[in-house]
């Protein structure tokens, strides 16, 4: 079973440190439009999405084979395959396959728990599920 | 009677736009349905009753390789 | 199957070097490269040609560019067989793109074998795409070698080739995974290799068929898609080509350098949303592609069946789309280009071959779509789903248009029921509705050349001559009964009760293919086009409206195969007025250029009145050209009539005015004709006009003059028509 990040929205107070480090980590800019994980307050609810690494309907979207799933159960994009079909964003059923307008290649969460490292109450974690 | 695409057809108590379809065998998938110029919207079929004189218009789009 | 089974060194070995062109590489702007490539497998010479702003301006690209340099190679009296004749693939500007789906369209033109006028075919697969990005906006072959040749064209290093190839196998699913093997580096380099082939069928029958390949990753096989009408394969064997093969290894977004990639992506992603999201409630395309509509034609009487006899058959449910389903293997991203999750590319694994030189093998089949379907099944009376897709493998491998194969085998299975044929003279062939085993061994025979497969590879049209000359055959039964128009073999869907079809039919430019139009649920469902003007009119919008695709290296499908969950609230939903607009918008957003609705049509007319001068200066394209054979569009035979007999009585009583009743059937069946051939008529006077042509279907220099295609050259083929 994968290896994913988990998250509590009971705990999250929406400070976007965690957009922050995911943006700066890949992209050098602090733009929550270019992080993997995204928090949104939405009225009283706070909305946390990022991919759960389980449903792999990307992966089989793909028609180039640029999506597989490592290992340690993550799904990771290979960007030398990528074509930019943004077919894979479509199918997405959580939003978590990320685009951004005029960038080549859509992106989305490897697990790699930088986010995690930076959220001051402890919402977000790493999981490995057996 | 009701008037479908510009022919006569029987209308009976009761009669839906689904029931309309089956009648008619329009089994296919790309129809817009007209009761009198009014739109019925494809979830509604099943629920939407028509008049008795009714100018009913379904409209098929075009398909085919 | 893979490249084990290939001595690609040994082959190698056998090829002989003819000549060799480099050239520089460019990047693509905005959807163009401004330039094309010329290849003359006859003396060698290859060269790339500049595009004048000119020809841009006014040609577009993909149909349009090959259709012009088509013009400039062929004279009047060019026959398909001279080696000046060539064969033309291009995509179009926003061809290649990767996010809007059906963005990867190929359009050939050539002079066709059995209509002696241009031919031009859509066909997926990746070859124009990369032949565009490897540098060239179109590729001409023209020329005949003396011994089989292979072109290849490396977009990666700039170089083009002319090797012969004498070891390389004809029949294409064989020849497209050598050509993968032969010149990809490794498994993941085979993706960017695609192939032109014919096959060993197009060399023996006039009913040639190209296959593109694009290469499945999932299922590694080259897969095929086909460039089908009007013999084309048939002229590439003529010029000896086994293969014309391009690579290209650096595809991305950025390939075709459009003008706002943002703007792209922003189309893409709200079509790709709406198929996934609608399709499964609409067309089902991404679960069984265009093979949905079998049974629904089936409903609405349009199914042909016997040879277009019949529009409907209580088999059919043997070869609906449900049978289908059990058979092709599901939930594989079946795009024949990147970025379409139309996803209608659907096939099936493992088949094992029950006849043929390949019986036995198991082999991936493409398809079938729904012609195929109806082609190679109910029209000819065949309901076995199997044989349907043996036909298919077995049509496509051996290079053979499955519409003119299964037109033409109808048309052969009633010659034999009417006592024309019989196994004398069919080489023992016993030729009868739904003998799937006959159709496939005459399909064998085809693609050997041998015996009456010969005769039956010449097309429904010569096939008629033929009957008349050597078996005594009446030539007005054959002319009524032969589906054919300008020597093209009709696709398949019956026109009977929709005027407005058979006109979108026998009008069409290059023969009976409906891709100019179909509007029979308009016109015979919906009876929202009654007056001779308005099917006119749609007879002038569609067509121009469709042949815009073909400017473009568009694929129709996605335009009205799906729609969005409001298109019913438009003003006028058979145009699906959001995707017209989203293709105004990735127009837009590749060449940087505005296009209006307007202007989008204009652009189409001016490619679409160039062709029909072309077709006139080849000798056909004027009003007696246009007709078509009566089976097309009411009964010809007494079982016909009496099959619909309320139908055709209640038209005789209401719209012809003649009482039925004491009548007999002969009597009724010539009452209906006269009825319908006047109409006919009246719809080309009709039609005509509003395309600005004249009675006799002559563009008038006015028109010509407007499009801004007054040229000397086009003006003169006209002028002593006027
Ligand atoms: S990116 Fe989306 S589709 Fe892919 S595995 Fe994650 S949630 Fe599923
Ligand atoms: S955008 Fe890239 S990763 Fe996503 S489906 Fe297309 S090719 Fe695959
Ligand atoms: S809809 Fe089908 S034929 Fe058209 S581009 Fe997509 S996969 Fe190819």
């Amino acid at each position: 079973m994968p290896k994913r990040l988990s998250c509590d929205n009971s705990k999250c107070i929406a400070c976007g440190a965690c957009m922050t480090a995911c943006s700066t980590l890949f992209f050098k800019v602090d733009d929550p439009k270019r992080s993997c994980i995204r928090i949104e307050q939405n009225g009283p609810e706070i909305d946390m999405s990022v991919c759960n690494q389980t449903c792999r309907l990307c992966v089989a979207e793909c028609p180039v084979k640029a999506l597989t799933v490592s290992p340690q159960g993550v799904v990771m994009l290979d960007r030398k395959l990528c074509v930019g079909c943004l077919a894979c964003v479509a199918v997405c059923p959580t939003g978590a396959m990320r685009h951004y307008p005029g960038l080549a290649n859509p992106f989305k969460c490897i697990a790699c728990g930088a986010c995690a490292r930076k959220c001051p109450t402890g919402a977000i974690g790493i999981v490995v599920e057996e | 009677m009701i008037t479908v695409n510009g022919s006569p057809h029987p209308w009976h108590d009761g009669m839906t736009v689904r029931k309309i379809l089956e009648e008619k065998r329009y089994t296919f998938p790309l129809l817009v349905v007209r009761i009198d110029g009014r739109l019925v919207p494809r979830s509604d079929y099943g629920e939407t009753t028509v008049p008795d004189g009714a100018d009913v218009d379904v409209m098929h789009l075009m398909s085919g390789g | 199957m893979t490249d084990t089974g290939f001595d690609v060194a040994g082959l190698k070995a056998s090829h002989r070097p003819v000549s060799e062109f480099r050239y520089e590489k460019r990047p693509v702007v905005a959807g163009y490269n401004d330039r094309t490539l010329y290849v003359n497998v006859g003396d060698g010479r290859i060269a790339e040609k500049p595009v004048s702003a000119d020809t841009r301006a006014k040609f577009t690209g993909g149909k349009g560019y090959g259709l012009k340099l088509l013009w400039d190679a062929v004279t009047p009296a060019t026959k398909w067989n001279d080696p000046e004749n060539e064969v033309n693939i291009a995509t179009g500007p926003v061809g290649g793109n990767t996010n809007y789906p059906g963005s990867g369209k190929s359009i050939v033109v050539s002079i066709s074998p059995t209509t002696g006028i241009p031919i031009d075919c859509n066909v997926g697969g990746y070859f124009g795409p990369f032949l565009k990005f490897s540098g060239f906006d179109a590729l001409e072959l023209q020329g005949r070698a003396e011994r089989d040749v292979i072109v290849y064209i490396d977009g990666d290093e700039g170089v083009v080739k002319i090797f012969e190839a004498p070891g390389e196998a004809v029949d294409s699913h064989v020849l497209a995974e050598q050509m993968v093997a032969m010149f990809a580096r490794d498994e993941n380099d085979r993706q960017h290799i695609s192939s032109v082939s014919a096959g060993s069928g197009a060399e023996n029958s006039l009913i040639g068929c190209l296959n593109f390949s694009f290469y499945d990753k999932r299922r590694k096989v080259a897969r095929l898609k086909q460039a089908g009408r009007g013999g084309i394969g048939t002229v590439f064997r003529d010029k000896k080509i086994k293969a014309v093969v391009v690579k290209y290894s650096s595809l991305d977004v950025t390939s075709n350098n459009p003008a706002d990639l943002a703007k792209l992506q922003e189309t893409g992603l709200k079509l790709h949303r709406e198929i996934i999201e609608l399709d499964d409630q609409q067309c089902r395309m991404r679960e069984i592609g265009t093979a949905h509509l079998t049974e629904i034609m089936n409903e609405y009487d349009l199914l042909p069946t016997c040879n277009y006899k019949f529009g409907s058959s209580p088999d059919a449910e043997g070869i609906n789309s449900h049978a289908f389903s059990a058979i092709v293997t599901h939930g594989l991203p079946d795009g024949c280009w990147y970025g379409c999750t139309m996803a209608c590319a659907k096939a099936a694994d493992g088949f094992e071959l029950a006849t043929g030189p390949y019986k036995g093998h198991k082999v991936t089949v493409d398809g079938p779509e729904y012609e195929t379907v109806a082609g190679c099944g109910a029209n000819i009376g065949v309901f076995d789903p199997r044989v349907v897709l043996e036909l298919n493998f077995y049509c496509d491998t051996y290079g053979i248009d499955t519409i003119s194969f299964g037109t033409s085998t109808a048309f052969i299975m009633e010659c034999w029921e009417n006592g024309i044929l019989d196994s004398d003279r069919t080489g023992g062939l016993e030729i009868t509705w739904g003998n799937g085993p006959a159709a496939l061994e005459l399909l064998h025979r085809i693609g050997r050349g041998e015996g009456f497969g010969l005769v039956a590879g010449l097309g429904v049209r010569r096939m008629k001559a033929y009957f008349a000359e050597h078996y005594g055959a009446d030539p007005k039964f054959l002319q009524d009964i032969g589906c054919e128009c300008k020597g093209l073999e009709y696709s398949q869907y019956v026109s009977k009760e929709s005027l407005a079809q058979q006109g979108g039919y026998s009008m069409a430019l290059k023969g009976p293919q409906h891709d100019e139009a179909w509007l029979i649920f308009m016109d015979m469902v919906n009876n929202r086009i009654p007056t001779f003007e308005d099917k006119a009119e749609a007879l002038y919008y569609f067509p121009m409206f469709r042949t815009w695709f073909g400017l473009q290296g568009l694929c129709k499908l996605p335009w009205n195969d799906i729609e969005p969950a409001d298109n019913a609230s438009t003003d006028e939903p058979a145009k699906v007025p959001e995707h017209v607009d989203n293709y105004l918008a990735i127009y837009k957003a590749v060449t940087g250029n505005d296009l209006d609705r307007e202007g989008l049509i204009r652009q189409s007319a001016r490619v679409y009145n160039f062709q029909k001068v072309f077709c006139i200066r080849m000798g056909k394209g004027r009003r007696i050209d246009d007709l078509p054979p009566y089976r097309m569009v009411g009964p010809v035979t007494v079982e016909e009539y009496e099959s619909r007999a309320d139908r055709y009585d209640k038209q005789l009583r209401e719209q012809v005015g003649v009482d039925p009743s004491g009548m007999d059937t002969p009597a009724k069946i010539a009452a209906l004709r006269a009825y319908r051939e006047d109409r006919y008529e009246k719809l080309q006077d009709a039609v005509y006009k509003r395309k600005g042509w004249t009675r006799e279907g002559i563009p008038t220099i006015e028109t010509l003059q407007d499009l801004g295609i007054d040229y000397p050259e086009v003006v003169e083929v006209v002028k002593p028509l006027l």
